[in-house]
């Protein structure tokens, strides 16, 4: 059974918390801050340089790496962590792709994309093969996929590595402002990763927890903004945040944050002690679920409570709405989790 | 030219089939192939050929009386009359002086208003947006501040609109202005109509959330408007806007967003191969009820209307749960969507599809028209007779 964590274990692990939470203030402004996000959107190649070069001089990329694969070895309790911070600025960084693939790639990638001078980012296509001169053929969608170097390409049980050099995919426009790119395959040279179906897994699910993590970041960022505007916007001689009717709304997405928060911290705790592999998929698809729902709930409701100032592009609340979108459909959508979760608890109820 | 249809067409004694059938033709044979299910609201310029056509058809104003040009359609009828251009995907027009300022001045207006403004609408030479949200006067909207002086011969107007739809579409604006700094808030407001061209307004566009300019800011510096563009008594604006809010309460409770989000869920699902799933077709079945109870609700406040009866504040219940029902539909269209709820543009396979960019067009339908926090304030105690 699970061995609860010693003392000094534990001390050390939260101060690591506190110091990866505080350090994100390089890259999402304590002030909340969006000017930066903003000049982002719907410009360049997706990828704001400067601020990923700020990333890997963090080590950010190779935070859950073994420490002899050249990352820092740290667990899901911290990972989760950085990612929570990251949401509540909205930071567009691809973190939480490269955080998850780094461990699959070979080493004459691996380096180069720690120190950020390449980047390789995860795509996902459900028909993938290679032909018997081991070139790719299929479908497959990168996020962001433009600003990378290579593509890691995966379907259920296997993994490539595509380098992007030369070859080209239809970029299609995010609702935060960011692309996905297209890519028909009909046979590129890739390189098939050495990488077990249950490795693979273990990757996905983890990515998963890490977009769990950076939605509950977005839903206490856009959360906060509410709050702030609730008691300053003043209707009928009152700050609006008076009303009771809205006093409760506020309650209950509170109530939701809470839940995600208490989701989230317990997975990645039961994952760093190690669980068996059934349940440990059983957590992260319930954590992704209640994350990708309160985060929808608390955005859409945010704008409503700001009214018709919501319902601009000026307002920076709708960003978090937009971020929440794309967000929610990395790694994995909202319908692909919810009837996950159910097959699982459905077969554990089965196997008794 | 509209009487004269009005006494060839005595659409009242047609059958509700009849009357179908005949939009219905009209509707494939005329309307702009191009302009079926418009991503966006259209602009004046992309609608102006269709809106005259329908003009010079007599059929712009399914609502107002024929003597004024209307189709003097019953409730049944012009509920006949939606559906039908719903079914086709027909653009809404820019139908604000329709659906709004018309029906007004028919009620409140003078005879001399009546008579110049009322066919100017429907020729399409007048294209109306409403102005009486202010930054500081949303909810509260009888706080509103925007100050007409009279000077004799003309009003002075200054102040600032926000939030007016269309306004960079259109030539003139109805507003709400304060002609009484003195008496309680609801007691003095004025309804105004205004040329936009007027020199000392400016009309200042505002980026949506759906990244459209569809709503504009407007600002009055010094502007002059004739004594006779008031419409009815000084200081008797509310009660008369207030009257045309239940109409476009009724207008915004009509189950026609949720029906044409409900059809977009299911051409979805069908695009992913998921419409026989079982967990899709439960939750698609439990909107569907949604919409048919809706459907049964607004019946019968339509049912009233025919019977000439006026509505009351309940009707503020068709609005919340119409705009409620139609986020839900959009929501869950998202999930089905799956990867393609993150796309800015309509599907490749299929262009009447953006999940994501109807999803957001659902969400300020429970802000405008009286946020839906402020219809359940009126239900609980206009209705219920709860304190205050
Ligand atoms: C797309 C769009 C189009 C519009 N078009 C027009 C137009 O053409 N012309 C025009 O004049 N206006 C227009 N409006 C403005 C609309 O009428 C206002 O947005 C609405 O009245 C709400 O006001 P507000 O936005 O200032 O929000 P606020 O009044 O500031 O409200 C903010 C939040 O507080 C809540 N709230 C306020 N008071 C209470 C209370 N007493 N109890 C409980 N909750 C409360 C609201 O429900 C809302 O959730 C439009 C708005 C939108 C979004």
């Amino acid at each position: 059974m699970n061995e609860p964590m010693h003392d000094v274990d534990l001390a050390e692990r939260r101060e690591r918390v506190t110091m990866l939470r505080d350090s994100a203030a390089a890259l999402v402004p304590a002030d909340g801050d969006l000017r930066r996000v903003r000049a982002w959107r719907f410009a360049g190649n997706g990828l704001d340089a400067q601020a990923w070069a700020l990333v890997c001089e963090m080590g950010w990329p190779g935070l859950r790496l073994a420490e002899e694969q050249g990352g820092s070895g740290l667990g899901l309790c911290e990972y989760v962590a950085l990612l929570e911070e990251l949401g509540k600025g909205l930071a567009p960084e691809p973190l939480n792709e490269v955080a998850c693939l780094v461990s699959l790639l070979p080493a004459e990638w691996r380096e180069p994309v720690l120190r950020g001078e390449r980047l390789v980012l995860p795509g996902h296509g459900a028909g993938l093969v290679a032909d018997h001169q081991g070139r790719l053929l299929g479908q497959a969608k990168v996020s962001l996929g433009k600003a990378a170097h290579g593509w890691l390409l995966m379907n259920e049980d296997s993994a490539w590595l595509v380098d992007a050099q030369g070859l080209e995919g239809q970029a299609l426009a995010t609702q935060d402002g960011g692309h996905v790119l297209a890519l028909a395959l009909n046979g590129v040279p890739a390189q098939r990763l050495a990488s077990s179906p249950e490795q693979l897994r273990r990757v996905r699910d983890e990515a998963a927890l890490g977009v769990a993590a950076y939605l509950l970041g977005c839903m206490q960022g856009a959360f906060a903004r509410t709050l702030d505007y609730l008691k300053v916007r003043k209707q009928f001689g009152r700050e609006i945040g008076s009303f009771q009717a809205l006093q409760h709304r506020m309650v209950d997405l509170h109530i939701q944050i809470e839940l995600s928060r208490a989701l989230v911290e317990e997975t990645a705790a039961c994952l760093d002690r190690s669980v068996a592999p059934g349940e440990a998929q059983r957590r992260i698809y319930a954590t992704r679920v209640q994350a990708g729902d309160a985060a929808l709930r608390v955005c859409r409701e945010a704008i409503q409570l700001h009214g018709a100032i919501g319902y601009t592009d000026e307002a920076d609340i709708g960003l978090f709405l937009r971020r929440v979108l794309v967000a929610a459909s990395a790694w994995g959508t909202q319908g692909g989790y919810r009837q996950g979760y159910a097959r699982l608890i459905a077969e554990e109820a089965f196997n008794g | 030219m509209s009487d004269m249809n009005a006494l060839h067409e005595d659409y009242e004694s047609m059958s509700d089939e009849a009357f179908r059938g005949l939009l219905r033709e009209w509707i494939e044979t005329h309307y702009p192939a191009h302009l079926r299910n418009p991503r966006r609201r259209l602009g004046l310029e992309e609608s102006r050929a269709w809106y005259r056509l329908l003009g010079e058809r007599g059929w712009l104003a399914p609502g107002w009386p024929t003597r004024h040009g209307g189709m003097g359609l019953s409730a049944a009828k012009q509920l006949i009359y939606m559906e039908e251009w719903e079914r086709h995907g027909c653009a809404r027009l820019p139908d604000s002086g329709l659906t709004m300022l018309g029906p007004l001045l028919i009620r409140f207006g003078s005879e001399a208003q009546k008579a110049f403004y009322l066919p100017r609408i429907l020729a399409g030479e007048h294209f109306w947006c409403q102005g009486y949200s202010e930054p500081n006067a949303g909810s509260d909207l009888a706080s509103l501040r925007t100050e007409a002086v009279d000077c004799g011969d003309h009003w002075r107007v200054n102040g600032q609109k926000i939030w007016t739809t269309m306004a960079g579409h259109s030539n003139w604006i109805f507003m709400l202005v304060r002609t009484d700094r003195q008496a309680r808030p609801q007691a003095g407001i004025s309804f105004l109509l205004v040329p936009l061209a007027s020199p000392g307004v400016e009309v200042r566009p505002i980026l949506n959330l759906d990244l459209h300019d569809e709503f504009s800011e407007v600002f009055f510096t010094d502007v002059r408007v004739p004594k006779e563009n008031l419409v009815g008594e000084v200081n008797q604006g509310w009660s008369m806007a207030k009257a045309l809010l239940g109409f476009e309460r009724i207008f915004l409770g009509s189950p026609k967003q949720s029906t044409h989000a409900l059809e977009r869920l299911e051409r979805l699902a069908r695009l992913g191969g998921i419409e026989h799933q079982e967990a899709y077709r439960q939750r698609h079945a439990a909107l569907r009820l949604r919409l048919d109870a809706h459907r049964a609700l607004y019946e019968r406040f339509a049912e009233a209307l025919r019977q000439g009866q006026a509505l009351g504040p309940e009707v503020s219940m068709l609005k919340i749960n119409q705009s409620e029902l139609f986020q839900a539909i959009c929501e869950l269209a998202l999930e089905v969507a799956g990867e393609d709820a993150a796309l800015l543009d309509p599907l490749a396979e299929d262009a009447a599809l953006y999940p994501a960019g109807l999803f957001i067009q659902s969400l300020p339908t429970t802000i405008y028209g009286g946020s839906n926090e402020i219809q359940r304030n009126i239900l609980a105690r206009q209705v219920l007779g709860l304190p205050g």
